[in-house]
């Protein structure tokens, strides 16, 4: 079945990432000056504002932060929910939104924050692949 | 002359009809019966306005109003604009630039399903923040406080039945005041007193959030004018001082939000009571935004009027309710009164009639919705949990 959600439309400065992601990495922006990851994309370094900025691969590794389920959406995602939105603690620093795979939405409470996720990336369009992240292992 | 209490709110008028409009409305007709109707209650003629203040519509009100504001103001940061917008007038007038402005509201939250408008202008497709948040199923306001409403339940042990509480006790308010949607069963089928059963077990919208932890989507047009002491002075209307005004932001987006059970309130409120050299201590009246039931009780610990963790006991202990210490959205609040998509003028104009005494008049209220209050802190929230307004208004 066609990709049927939201796809995003890349711009000058985030075409990188999207260029990492069509082959299955994780590229973030990384300041120079400070040395600091940040997430979204910037011009600018949001916590020293060197435009000086690098793109790292990225571990695709983290914590989930927070989640909540979605148990309506619009268009495509509808069909899906209910389904987990959550936010994601990047091993290297700053923090990600994403939907969680490999955990059930309809048992919330069994979801557990401070788990261990790894990003994976599902293709959309041709250059396309949207990062999706999965639990690897529970927090205890 | 200080800054505090360089201006008053010297009145607040609503459109002819708010609620869930049967025949659908503008937001520039709600726009504009409310600014007559303020017009008409303080005397001050529409003429006499120097100062338009609204969220981008400022220009497009001007014209059709036929007057040449010398100060116009479009800050629209979402519902807490228009405390800013408060803010900002006071300052405008401290200043000198002008002596009387006009803060405007109009949205026809409910009637834009049918006839287009509402208040909402769609987002850059190409800024970096939405390009990385597009992609995963968010739907408005509740899919995002949801996230909110589990880090408070994570981090304080709370739960979302303690929030409940909220919800229970602004509709007891709601109930006091026919203007409210959900004020009795003849203003809505759903409408008059609700339980915490019904508010647990209402339909899941974003887990944990239910129906009734969320605010209504209505039409409202609402209008406040402010003028200098000599004038405000001078009115029939009673003066409402603006003792203390700031504004604050954590982030834009949630992306950016560092600890999702704390807002830029606390920065907000402390530079307000410090202008108004008054603490949360000194409050009588509270009027938090309650987007949600979770944002009235993060908002009341962040304006200290309850220990962080526990605002929603300000509720669940009937302090917030009728009769209680620290009574909290008397109108019955955006979650049972109105809620038209940006609620920060509904709060401005209850914190006027409260403080002004005319709370209960035919059309606003039957007994036992004024309170006694001197002193109100009203604070507004806008985005996802992003801007605030807090203002501390006083009585003359
Ligand atoms: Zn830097």
């Amino acid at each position: 079945m066609p990709y049927n959600k939201p796809v995003p439309k890349p711009s000058p400065l985030t075409q990188p990432f999207w260029d990492g992601a069509k082959e299955g990495k994780l590229m973030l922006p990384k300041c120079v000056a400070c040395e600091r990851v940040h997430w979204y994309p910037r011009h600018i370094c949001p916590f020293c504002h060197s435009m000086n900025i690098e793109w790292i691969e990225g571990s695709g590794e983290g914590r989930i932060y927070n989640y909540a389920i979605q148990n309506r959406a619009f268009g495509g995602w509808a069909e899906e929910a209910p389904f987990v939105t959550a936010y994601i603690d990047l091993d290297e620093g700053d923090r990600m939104v994403t939907v969680l795979r490999g955990v059930d939405a309809t048992d919330p409470t069994s979801i557990k924050i401070g788990s261990k996720v790894k990003v994976e990336f599902e293709q959309a369009s041709d250059d396309i692949y949207i990062p999706f992240f999965r639990v690897v292992e529970d927090s205890s | 002359m200080s800054l505090s209490k360089a201006a008053a709110i010297v009145g607040a008028a609503e459109a002819i009809e708010i609620g869930y409009l049967e025949e659908p409305i503008t937001s520039l007709q709600l726009h504009i019966e409310a600014i007559k109707a303020v017009s008409d209650q303080t005397g001050i003629p529409i003429s006499d306005i120097e100062g338009v203040f609204s969220t981008g519509w400022s220009s497009e009100l001007s014209e059709h109003l036929g007057i040449h504001p010398k100060y116009i103001d479009t800050t629209s940061v979402g519902g807490c604009s228009f405390e800013m917008h408060v803010h900002h007038a006071l300052l405008a007038v401290y200043a000198g630039v002008i002596d009387v402005a006009l803060v405007s509201h109009g949205q026809n939250g409910w009637s834009a399903r049918r006839i287009g408008g509402g208040g909402h202008r769609g987002g850059d497709p190409t800024a970096p923040a939405t390009q990385m948040s597009m992609s995963y199923g968010f739907s408005g306001a509740p899919s995002n406080y949801s996230h909110a409403m589990v880090s408070h339940n994570h981090k304080f042990g709370t739960t979302p039945e303690d929030f409940a509480h909220v919800a229970v006790v602004t509709r007891e308010w709601a109930t006091l005041n026919p203007r409210a949607v959900m004020h009795s069963r003849e203003t809505h089928e759903f409408g008059g007193p609700i339980t915490l059963d019904d508010v647990n077990n209402s339909r899941i919208i974003s887990w944990p959030l239910t129906l009734l932890h969320c605010c209504l989507v209505t039409d409202h047009g609402g209008a406040v004018l402010i003028a200098k002491p000599e004038i405000a002075k001078s009115l029939k209307t009673n003066p409402v001082w603006i003792a203390g005004a700031a504004e604050n932001m954590s982030h834009s987006n949630m992306l950016e939000m560092d600890d999702f059970t704390a807002t830029s309130a606390y920065a907000s409120g402390q530079a307000a009571y410090e202008m108004a050299g008054l603490g949360a201590d000194d409050m009588e009246l509270a009027l938090l935004y309650d987007s949600f039931t979770l944002t009235a009780a993060i908002t009341a610990e962040m304006l200290g009027l309850a220990p962080r963790g526990e605002g929603y006991k300000l509720w669940k202990d009937g302090h917030a309710a009728p009769g209680g210490r620290l009574p909290i959205n008397t109108n019955g609040g955006g979650l049972s009164f109105n809620h038209s998509g940006m609620y920060g003028m509904h709060l401005l104009i209850e914190a006027y009639r409260q403080l002004s005494g005319t709370a209960e008049d035919e059309v606003n209220g039957i007994k036992g919705k004024q309170t006694n209050a001197r002193t109100c802190v009203v604070n507004g929230t806008g985005g996802s949990l992003s801007t605030t307004g807090t203002l501390v208004l006083v009585a003359d």
